[in-house]
């Protein structure tokens, strides 16, 4: 194994135009397609071109005009750097996941130092591997190239050679031959060197740097120093973000949520990467359709129990958004995440007593899978489970809560003959219906917040021999002739 | 075209004799809590199946019949559109041992759906569902339903006063006569109908007496 420590460089030379099919049906991909930039008073011209176009005969760097003329079912849209950034951002965070250290050089490369992870991969055929499989799950044309100095690599990919070489000589041979017009040096340098007859890379190497130090100036040296892998700049590694915030360009207007489905199943997918890698999960996301006039439609979706899963994420955003309508048609389509948690650990145990606890915990789980599916579709409101409270006023003796609760009840002071059901708002009755059985239980309480009662409650069978719990409302203690009396419960 | 007994035995009408001999694991059964019913309904109620309990009016006494197998569930039980709201502390104090979870949902459909995601999930107790009306196709689907998973489900009912078939396992009415719950089998595992008996709930009910005025 050589000694020299290896950068490789990840060249993607299309990378916007293969994020934009990668969103196309197989039907629309064979559409020729380009993107195009026009540098100011200039004509427009083709700056990425998918295969379809290439095999028209259209080339990169053709005028706008040409490219149509020879394709008239020719697709164009504006190259947009901004945005390539963004997809290559996404593509440093999906490649994350193998590879710690990635510097960024927008729009289109990224660094990757993999000299630490041939211990990991079991050498640098292992990491390539890694690599590729990592890459074969996005369709993106790329080149890599390695290097005995971050710039080398850079070079040697831009220029479109894909050598992996470990072998330094092999891969100063491969830069020897990289012309001038590919070494990244500023435009009248390259001019400069073209004039006095250099037009490769390796007739530069071949000359005493000094003398070009003191004929190009300093800038030259250090250019020189990167290309011999005697000067290795520091690096700005990528940091992935604490919050999760992508977005997608649906290239066509989108007029309801169904069909926005699988936009979102690429971008919880990254979500996926994303949590995978940091280990979390994530509760509640936010989905935000962008429309033609800048507005936005926002919908938030929470999920009962942490989820990390693509899968079983997207199976409750698709329950939540079968309930809402999308109102304008959507142009982008973004997602965020904000709320994450550490992940729980799982895994069973050998002691009869953990084992128990560990069914539990998995059937308390399935319970909150069942109730976040539920509340997906039918409403946060929808599902409830009561919990005891400390109070005599019946109807604040239970509170309801919006989702399963995990601890066993908790014993209250009094065990009285309760009801089983209790009307959301006592009836008024008339008591000559009812024939008393057991009573009076009187109720007075509330005094303290301005919401006081004073009850004598009932049981009492009605006519279809139902047994009910009525109360008589006491007014005052002296007014007992033509008091009202109510309905509140129900017993079986 | 079929034979028209194949038509009558499609519809229900015609018990065959054969089910008897079907022989159940005894987990299949679960006890009612009550052993007259428990004799009608060949060991209990069947697992893995829809049982229907058909109401005069609500709070007639249903959910003292269905409390014993209640009271034995470990896991929550889910309460679909109960007539109102369920009461933890009176359930609590009848010894429930998890509050159920209470699901309100006005659309049939969506009901409909809820109740088979219940019977689908391993995490549930018991499945009570109230229903005013609910359809043949949308019984056999529950029923299919609570039969692959092995789960025990309720449909409470009002009286039906068509005779149409239904894929309920057993079926049930009550209704209330000589101060005693009545309860008639309409339909059974294997076995003609049986007319009303009385069943004493009385013992999850409060005592009934009579006050002196």
């Amino acid at each position: 194994m050589s000694q020299t420590k290896l950068w490789w460089y990840l060249h993607v030379p299309q990378l916007l135009l293969d994020e934009q099919l990668s969103l196309q049906s197989k039907a629309q991909q064979q559409q020729p397609q380009v993107l195009c930039t026009s540098d100011g008073q200039h004509r427009r011209q083709v700056v990425q071109a998918n295969r379809a176009a290439v095999a028209g005969g259209v080339r990169l760097g053709m005028a706008e005009v040409t490219a149509s003329t020879l394709l008239p079912d020719l697709q164009q849209r504006d190259y947009n750097e901004a945005r390539e950034t963004q997809v290559l951002r996404r593509l440093a965070q999906w490649l994350h996941q193998d590879i710690a250290q990635i510097a960024l050089y927008p729009p289109q490369g990224l660094l990757l130092a993999v000299h630490d992870l041939q211990r990991m991969y079991g050498g640098y055929a292992g990491v390539q591997r890694q690599l590729q499989r990592r890459l074969r799950g996005i369709s993106v044309q790329y080149v890599v190239a390695a290097g005995y100095s971050p710039l080398v690599a850079r070079i040697l990919a831009q220029s479109g050679k894909n050598v992996l070489s470990t072998e330094k000589a092999a891969l100063q041979q491969a830069l020897g031959q990289v012309p001038i017009t590919q070494s990244l040096l500023p435009p009248h340098q390259q001019q400069q060197l073209q004039d006095v007859g250099i037009e490769q890379l390796g007739p530069l190497l071949a000359l005493p740097v000094a003398e070009l130090g003191a004929r190009f100036g300093r800038s030259m040296l250090s250019y020189m120093a990167q290309l011999k892998g005697e000067l290795l700049p520091p690096q700005q590694w990528y940091r992935p973000p604490l919050r999760f915030r992508e977005r997608l360009d649906l290239l066509t207007e989108v007029a309801s949520w169904q069909q926005l489905l699988f936009p979102l199943r690429r971008l919880l997918q990254q979500l996926e990467a994303f949590l995978q890698v940091r280990q979390l999960s994530v509760t509640e996301l936010a989905l935000i359709a962008h429309h033609r006039d800048k507005r936005q439609t926002f919908v938030r979706v929470a999920f009962a129990l942490p989820l990390w899963r693509q899968r079983d994420m997207l199976q409750l955003v698709q329950l939540q958004l079968e309930r809402q309508q999308l109102k304008t048609p959507a142009l982008e389509l973004s997602l965020r995440a904000e709320d994450f948690s550490a992940r729980e650990a799982q895994h069973g145990s050998w002691l009869p007593a953990q084992q128990d606890a560990h069914a539990q915990r998995n059937e308390q789980r399935q319970l909150q899978a069942l109730v976040g599916k539920l509340q997906a579709r039918l409403g946060e409101q929808a599902v409830q489970q009561a919990q005891l409270a400390q109070d005599w006023r019946p109807e604040r003796a239970q509170y309801w809560q919006a989702s399963a609760v995990d601890e066993q009840p908790t014993a209250t002071g009094a065990n009285l003959p309760r009801p089983l059901w209790l009307l959301p708002e006592a009836e008024p009755i008339n008591v000559s219906d009812w024939q008393l059985q057991w009573g009076p239980e009187r109720l007075q309480s509330g005094w303290w917040d301005g919401q006081s009662m004073v009850r004598d409650y009932f049981i009492a069978l009605d006519r279809w021999q139902r047994q009910g719990w009525i109360y008589r409302a006491c007014v005052n203690e002296q007014s007992a002739s033509n008091e009202q009396w109510y309905l509140h419960g129900w017993y079986s | 075209m079929a034979h028209p007994l194949q038509e009558l035995v499609h519809k229900g009408w015609v018990w065959q004799g054969r089910e008897a001999a079907e022989q159940l694991a005894p987990d299949q059964l679960v006890s009612s809590g009550w052993a007259e019913l428990d004799r009608r309904l060949g060991g209990g109620w069947l697992r893995g199946a829809v049982h229907e309990v058909q109401v005069q009016h609500h709070f007639q006494g249903e959910l003292a019949l269905l409390l014993p197998v209640l009271l034995e569930q470990t896991k929550p039980c889910l309460w679909l559109n109960p007539p109102c709201q369920p009461y933890w502390p009176g359930l609590h104090y009848q010894h429930l041992k998890q509050a159920p979870l209470w699901l309100q949902e006005k659309d049939q459909k969506q009901a409909l759906w809820a109740f088979e995601q219940a019977l689908q999930s391993k995490a549930l107790g018991v499945v009570v569902a109230w229903f005013d009306s609910i359809d043949a196709s949308a019984v056999r689907r529950l029923q299919q339903s609570a039969a692959k998973h092995q789960q025990l489900a309720f449909v409470i009912t009002p009286w039906q006063q068509t005779t149409e078939a239904r894929a309920y396992v057993n079926r049930l009415q009550l209704s209330w006569a000589a101060e005693q719950l009545q309860v008639a089998v309409l339909k059974r595992r294997a076995g003609w109908p049986l007319p009303a008996f009385p069943c004493n709930i009385e013992r999850h009910l409060p005592e009934r007496r009579r006050l002196s005025a």
